[in-house]
């Protein structure tokens, strides 16, 4: 099978996340499809499989024009899509994931279970694992999850399969199983489309490469041709806008505002570290890592042991987010969308929210001082609007972001933890965040910033804490944060290599 | 300095108007309706009658508005008010005093709410499921304690008592009913609270995005369970009026379907049934119109059975039309 995307374009809001690209695939090829976080590689991918259609552009396969419409559509076509973000339903059994939507019945209507359960079986034989298929789904280890889903590809005959990073989950015996796997059903004619941050693996299994940046296609070819770093060189560019922040001051100063001692939650462990006034600190670490639930517990919205010290003020145990934010810690939470606006509410409530919990003592509020908070903000953040009273989805996701930041400006917060600060904005308004972000920090804020996208560490990062398993792998200087040492600590590579030797 | 804000163009105005007063225009096509079926329908006594209908069940829509918008549902309102209002009598004939019946209508409505409240909040029970539970414990409660008699206010009290509905003032020659009074007092506090206070702020918040709210500091589940608390001290006050309006509570009779009117008034006056977004001048419109509609049915002699089903009706149209403001937007 012979599969052409032509002239893909999709974009979202002002954001241009996939622009004009090509890509063919055939039969029987493995390609690796490599690029920052948020360079469009999803996205693409999300048009070939269905999920939603391109707003430019056509797909042929075998020749033959064709319009997938949705995910069923596409598998119906033999594209399977193996999502980064493993979509199974929980309180299902595996079997019953398996053959969602493609039940296998017996003759009188009702369902065949021992004959998916079968199959089921000898689809984990010859992937060699072990899974029970009347298992409960929510009762599996992540790693095992994943192998569901791919399990899911395999069981269906299909001519393309596309994985997403399916190797954050998987131990390094689970990979190489999964390479096996790939190799052989290449053999027998099948393709993959593999998404991959990992050079050595991308090396070792596939024959092609792919290269987006920013949405665009910089280059394609054999990986035989090109080596490691010229595939990382590639793959980052040279942005021409990176230099003014290149030499980007130091504006810490000697006071500790923020002190984490031991702290350990649900999926980190003993976490330490000392914030100064003025600095900024980055927190990565891939999925999994704990992150995410590092950034919650230390603005009190996830349970933790150990202690937070916040100006030589200890917060008590089974603090709530209140108690956080009255010690001046806010935080521009990740996922925008889910986590951060009141879509129904107007810009200047949204603004308003945290000060009206923490500093606002009056009966009424009065829509005057509201104005007066907004209009700060406003010039402050240059938030783009001329209707303010307007739902907060009338800006774009950049302006809201800033509406957020704004929200804790107001309720004077000294600590601000971004999580993940420019998910979804685009590259333009991303420069405005970071230049918010080093302007704070120069009028004496301290910063944390969570964030898995490199060019963001690196562009305003004084030093950055690269997490592994929920640990404290490495805590690098603002000289030493390159591309590569945060991917070699984030995999736990140096770990892994004291183990082997 | 340029002013940053624009004043709006005719068009918007006009798509505005359509969009978050929607209830004003079909208010007053209503109105037209009403008058076109019954010549009377402006008299005074007429609008002063509509008012007194209304006040029991539009005082729990003021509350049902905060339910809704904090994204919740309270479908025990009814069964709460057959409950207080029938206890409340028998309070009324063992203290003769109405003011010890009235401290213990909105004591027992509080607590009742709290219960819902709590369920909800801590309990992560569906709003739904508990209040439908809770509508049950109420109402057979009730009719377990009257045993299919009727409470009855003695004749001690029967005149003092009879007033609270009953009575009125007089303003420029006009008279206007306690009830009247007290359902537009209670409308312009509500509509101060909801529109200028940190609780309304933080109700719509909580009803637009849970997750958002709490990580802004609200506090989530406080709000959820004071919105039911309101909701249930509504409910007393409303018990302690309908009380003096009917005189005699039958058990399972009163506050029959009080819900569905409650929350016919509240999707009418166009507040979003998903939460976030919604006026309280919307739900005291709603509930007179609701009335009106009652008012102009009952003109044109279509019987009283079918009062549900149309009540039913309007609640689907209200919310479909709804549906279509949100996606035109």
């Amino acid at each position: 099978m012979l599969i052409e995307m032509k002239g893909i374009v999709k974009d979202f809001g002002p954001v241009r996340a996939v622009d004009h690209i090509d890509f063919t695939v055939n039969s029987g090829e493995i390609i690796g499809l490599l690029g920052e976080n948020g360079a469009g590689k999803t996205t693409l991918m999300n048009v070939l499989a269905g999920t939603f259609p391109p707003d430019e552009g056509e797909i042929f396969i075998d020749g033959n024009k064709v319009q997938i419409s949705n995910a069923l559509h596409a598998m119906r076509m033999g594209i399977r899509f193996i999502h980064q973000e493993i979509s199974l339903c929980n309180d299902l059994r595996v079997f019953e994931n398996i053959f969602l939507s493609e039940e296998l019945l017996r003759k009188n209507g009702l369902l065949n279970k021992k004959e998916m359960i079968n199959r089921c079986l000898k689809v984990f034989e010859r992937m060699q694992v072990q899974i029970d298929p009347n298992a409960i789904v929510s009762t599996l280890q992540p790693a095992e999850r994943q192998l569901v889903e791919i399990a899911r590809a395999l069981l269906f005959k299909c001519d393309l399969i596309i994985m997403d990073e399916p190797s954050t989950a998987l131990a390094t015996k689970e990979i190489k199983r999964l390479f096996d796997i790939m190799r052989q059903l290449k053999t027998e004619g099948v393709s993959f489309i593999y998404i991959s941050h990992k050079m050595p693996e991308l090396f070792e299994i596939c024959d092609i490469y792919y290269i987006m940046r920013d949405g665009k296609l910089v280059a394609h070819g054999k990986f035989a041709e090109i080596d490691e770093q010229q595939a990382t060189e590639l793959m980052i560019g040279r942005h021409l806008a990176d230099e003014e922040f290149l030499n980007k001051p130091y504006y810490g100063q000697e006071e500790v505002i923020l002190s984490v001692k031991n702290l350990s939650g649900k999926s980190f462990f003993d976490i330490s570290f000392d914030l100064h006034k003025g600095e900024i600190l980055a927190i990565t670490g891939l999925q999994g890592s704990g992150r995410d639930l590092l950034a919650d517990a230390l603005f009190g919205a996830e349970e933790y042991t150990g202690t937070l010290q916040v100006k030589n003020h200890t917060l008590k145990q089974r603090s709530t987010i209140i108690d956080h934010m009255k010690n001046g810690i806010g935080m521009v939470p990740r996922s925008r969308k889910e986590r951060g606006i009141h879509n129904d509410l107007s810009i200047y409530d949204n603004i308003s929210m945290a000060f009206f919990n923490t500093k606002f003592k009056r009966l009424l509020i009065d829509s005057r001082r509201e104005k007066e908070r907004f209009l700060r903000q406003q010039k402050a953040l240059s938030i783009k609007t001329d209707q303010p009273k307007n739902p907060i989805t009338s800006l774009s996701g950049g302006n809201q972001q800033k509406v957020i930041l704004g929200r804790w400006l107001e309720a004077d917060a000294d600590i601000l933890l971004f999580d993940n600060p420019t998910q979804g904005i685009d590259v333009g308004t991303k420069f405005e965040i970071y230049r918010l972000i080093i302007e704070l920090a120069k009028n004496g804020k301290a910063i944390i910033v969570f964030s898995s996208e490199f060019p963001e560490i690196h562009k305003v990062a004084d030093s950055c804490i690269v997490l592994y398993k929920g640990r404290i792998n490495a805590r690098l200087n603002r000289d030493e944060i390159t591309e590569m040492s945060i991917m070699y600590y984030s995999t736990g590579a140096n770990l892994e290599a004291v183990k082997n030797g | 300095m340029v002013s940053v804000f624009q004043k709006y163009s005719f068009k918007d105005l006009i798509k505005k108007l359509f969009a978050e007063y929607s209830y004003w225009l079909s208010f007053i096509l209503l109105l037209i309706l009403a008058v076109s079926v019954n010549t009377n329908f402006l008299r005074w006594s007429n609008i002063i009658n509509i008012f007194v209908q209304t006040a029991t069940t539009g005082i729990i829509a003021l509350g049902m508005s905060m339910v809704i918008s904090a994204g919740q549902i309270d479908i025990s309102v009814g069964a709460q008010v057959a409950i207080i209002s029938g206890l409340g009598i028998v309070v009324l004939n063992f203290t003769n005093s109405i003011w010890l019946m009235f401290a213990f209508c909105l004591l027992l409505g509080t607590l009742i709410g709290s219960l819902n409240g709590l369920m909800v909040a801590k309990g992560n029970m569906p709003a739904m499921i508990a209040t439908l539970a809770m509508q049950s414990i109420c109402r057979s409660l009730i009719n377990q304690w009257g045993q299919g008699g009727p409470f009855t206010v003695s004749n001690t009290n029967f005149d003092t008592f009879r007033l609270v509905a009953a009575g009125s003032i007089r303003i420029f020659g006009f008279k206007i009913p306690y009830p009247m009074i007290m359902f537009i007092v209670f409308s312009i506090l509500f509509g101060i609270i909801m529109r200028q206070t940190k609780l309304g702020k933080h109700i719509y918040a909580v009803g637009s995005n849970t997750n958002s709210a709490r990580l802004a500091g609200v506090n989530v589940k406080g709000i959820q369970i004071i919105v039911f608390m309101i909701t249930g001290l509504l409910c007393g006050f409303s018990g302690w009026l309908y009380a003096s309006r009917v005189m005699a509570v039958a058990a399972a009779s009163a506050g029959n379907a009080y819900e569905m009117e409650v929350i016919a008034a509240v999707a009418i006056g166009g507040t979003s049934m998903t939460g976030g977004r919604g006026k309280i001048i919307g739900t005291f419109l709603g509930a007179l119109m609701f009335k009106i509609i009652n008012n102009i049915l009952t003109m044109a002699d279509v019987p009283t059975f079918l009062n549900g089903a149309i009540s039913g009706a309007i609640i689907i149209v209200a919310v479909l039309l709804q549906n279509v403001q949100n996606k035109s937007k």
